[in-house]
């Protein structure tokens, strides 16, 4: 078996090739991931998530709940689990959700037995943060977990407007992503694929169902 | 390992629905010539048809996906991110080992394929792994991973859609990110009905739902996750995965291990530099904004996540990559596996990837087949291009692809596999078309005679003369709508 001592051995005898120098992030080109001069992010998020086929809602904090029940409700949902990093809204959604006749579980109380998160109808997740130009949510496994955004065919991200960063360099510059734990992840829009005959099908593997629902500030 | 596998979500495809895996000296490439292999292609009217019409659309999608940015500035910039990151490989490689076994990360060096195959096949048989979910890899496809695996027992259930029909095929994928462009719906129709035992509705969605059932029972059951690696991060020892079904989170996210097979040469120095790289890789895939699932691991599930594996294992592919370093065709490792290249080729958008005999078509693939496969196999592909140079305009990391393509001619004629006649008839065509005269006497005979030979303006196999010619290609006369 190769270790790692002969394996870099055998890559560091090569010759060296050319090297242009790690370009200055400072002189980055814009790319279709960044927000334009003087850009709105909420709006850019609403556009780009909507335009990859996310339903978007734009609420005040007091309607994070009731919007939450609703979706699942229009959605027929019945298993339903909620991820920690929604946080501030836990408590408010579960009571709504109790009036509606539905339970929202806690996501790693359902997740260890994989059967059973493999059955739920909808999760509602936070996010660390979400990335306007790209249309993008960012989860954490610390936070929504691994699969909590992509396990059940209905899936609600709630962003509240301060997450919102204008592009991906904004992303990977700030130090939101520290704190992700073992994987972090940018999700945009429902599961697709266009495998058979070029042919557009939304939800494969992950949900078909997402909505973002944007808080505004207070 | 779980003793309660079929009570979960999900209908369990049917025993011995996949197709056995192909063995490593199974390409295709051995036994058969370019020639031969696009024949097949040119046979099959709807291959043909579906992977220009296929090709068009993601090229279209691609150019309209950087109307109003700097593109060629942004291009220009990844081409320097990929020259650094290979001009350093061996420190930003221990870099990145440094950091992907401090969190966790068990690294595992593989320099050839039989290695690759050897190094995964003994952690299934240690952790007693019998069920493998698996997102699409071509490095797996590079190692022929699938027939070790089914050496030592293993099921392997491909999750993305197309390589799922596949391998339930016994077939090969056509294009780096489209792996069924050369098949059509009622082809999977066909083949799903009879893995369900009934007919299917003859509908991309439903055929779609059927697959998703039965590998979300897989991913339920499964004991290890494998995937490739689009990007190794170096500053963070992250691994990651794009995909827009899903299948490659899910991968890595509901197994109890996640195995990762990665090319040495996917590194990139730093976080940020994914914000010039992945727009790219995106853009230039798929014509998308971004893919839908970008996934970013490194190492296991920690204390107080809610999911995730107890292991990570990441095996780090050699198997020529070093050999290219510093030298004429080092720039072939800079490639990010978009697809690209092969959307704009005029000879791929004819013969489809099948044609190019291993896992990688188009000009990329005319490229890393010879340099990994060697050139008695392989040298003849240097010759699958017209050296039109549209692959260079649209690579996103800048690759001279037609420059390698040349070198790789050179070489092979350095190594005298140029036959006797054809450098007699090239001294001749020399000769003559240095004289104006015999120049356009020369031009005017031709004119006439494909004419003449021209079947509604193409002279194609059905034509008498020049059938070893026209069995791989059609040549067009004059004008004709396409």
């Amino acid at each position: 078996m190769t270790d790692r001592a002969s394996f870099l051995a055998a890559i560091r005898s090569a010759p060296r090739g050319l090297d242009p120098g790690l370009p200055d992030r400072r002189d980055a080109p814009d790319a279709p991931t960044q927000l334009r001069v003087g850009e709105d992010r909420a709006a850019r998020l609403q556009a780009e998530a909507e335009a990859a086929s996310t339903v978007v809602h734009r609420v005040t904090a007091s309607d994070v709940a009731a919007t939450v029940a609703r979706v699942l409700v229009e959605a027929n949902s019945q298993r339903i689990a909620l991820t920690t990093d929604l946080a501030p809204f836990v408590d408010d959604v579960q009571a709504t959700l109790a009036v509606a006749g539905l339970t929202g579980a806690i996501y790693a109380e359902v997740a260890p037995n994989r059967a059973h998160a493999g059955a739920l109808d909808a999760t509602v997740t936070g996010c660390i943060a979400a990335v306007a130009a790209s249309g993008s949510i960012v989860t954490s496994a610390a936070g929504a977990g691994r699969a909590g955004a992509l396990i059940a065919p209905t899936h609600i991200c709630v962003v509240r407007d301060e997450q919102i960063v204008g592009g991906l360099h904004e992303l990977f510059d700030g130090d939101v992503l520290a704190e992700a734990g073992s994987l972090f992840a940018l999700q945009s829009g429902p599961s697709r694929s266009a495998d058979i005959e070029k042919v557009l099908i939304l939800g494969v593997h992950g949900p078909g169902n997402v909505h973002l629902i944007i808080v505004a500030p207070d | 390992m779980s003793a309660t596998r079929e009570d979960v979500g999900g209908t369990p495809l049917p025993p011995g629905w996949a197709k056995p895996a192909h063995q490593p000296d199974a390409f295709e490439l051995t036994t058969t010539t370019f020639e031969e292999r696009a024949a097949k292609t040119m046979a099959r009217p709807f291959a043909r048809g579906a992977i220009a019409n296929a090709t068009d659309h993601a090229a279209a999608l691609t150019t309209a996906r950087f109307v109003g940015t700097d593109h060629d500035a942004l291009r220009e910039e990844a081409r320097k991110i990929r020259a650094h990151a290979i001009a350093n490989l061996p420190d930003y490689l221990d870099h990145w080992i440094d950091q992907a076994e401090r969190k966790g990360t068990v690294v595992h060096y593989a320099s050839d394929e039989s290695e690759a195959r050897r190094i995964v096949a003994q952690i299934c048989t240690d952790q007693q792994i019998t069920r493998v979910v698996k997102s699409k890899s071509m490095a797996s496809e590079e190692v022929s991973l699938n027939s070790a695996l089914e050496a030592v027992g293993v099921d392997i259930y491909e999750t993305d859609l197309g390589e799922f029909v596949v391998q339930a095929m016994g077939d090969r994928p056509g294009h780096v990110i489209a792996p069924i462009l050369h098949r059509t719906k009622d082809e999977v129709h066909e083949l799903f009905s009879a893995m369900a035992g009934h007919e299917l509705p003859n509908e991309a969605e439903a055929l779609t739902a059927f697959a998703r059932e039965g590998l979300r029972h897989a991913f339920l059951t499964a004991d290890a996750g494998i995937s490739g690696g689009n990007f190794l991060i170096a500053e963070t020892g992250d691994v990651l995965l794009v995909t827009n079904e899903g299948n490659g989170r899910l991968t890595t996210s509901l197994p109890p291990i996640h195995i990762a097979l990665v090319g040495i040469e996917k590194v990139l120095p730093r976080r940020r530099d994914l914000a010039v790289l992945l727009p790219l890789l995106t853009g230039h895939g798929t014509g998308q904004q971004i893919t839908t699932y970008v996934s970013v691991a490194a190492g296991p599930r920690r204390q107080g996540e809610p999911d995730g594996p107890e292991q990570m294992h990441v095996v780090l592919l050699d198997a020529g990559r070093s050999a290219l370093l510093g030298g004429e065709f080092e720039e072939a490792l800079h490639c990010i596996r978009c697809g690209a290249c092969q959307n704009v080729c005029p000879v791929y958008r004819q013969v489809g990837g099948h044609a190019y005999g291993w896992v990688y078509g188009g000009p990329i693939g005319a490229v890393l087949t010879p340099l990994f496969r060697g050139q008695e196999e392989a040298g003849e592909l240097a010759h699958a291009t017209t050296l039109c140079g549209a692959c260079d305009d649209v690579c996103p990391v800048k690759i001279p692809l037609h420059d390698l393509l040349l070198g790789l001619r050179r070489r092979s004629d350095a190594d005298g596999h140029v036959p006797r006649h054809e450098q007699l008839a090239f001294a001749l065509w020399a000769q003559v078309w240095s004289r104006p005269l015999l120049y356009r006497a020369s031009t005017a005979v031709a004119r006439g005679s494909l004419r003449t030979l021209a079947r509604d303006g193409v002279v194609s196999a059905k034509t008498p003369l020049l059938r070893r010619w026209t069995a791989g290609r059609d040549l067009v006369v004059g004008r004709r709508a396409r």
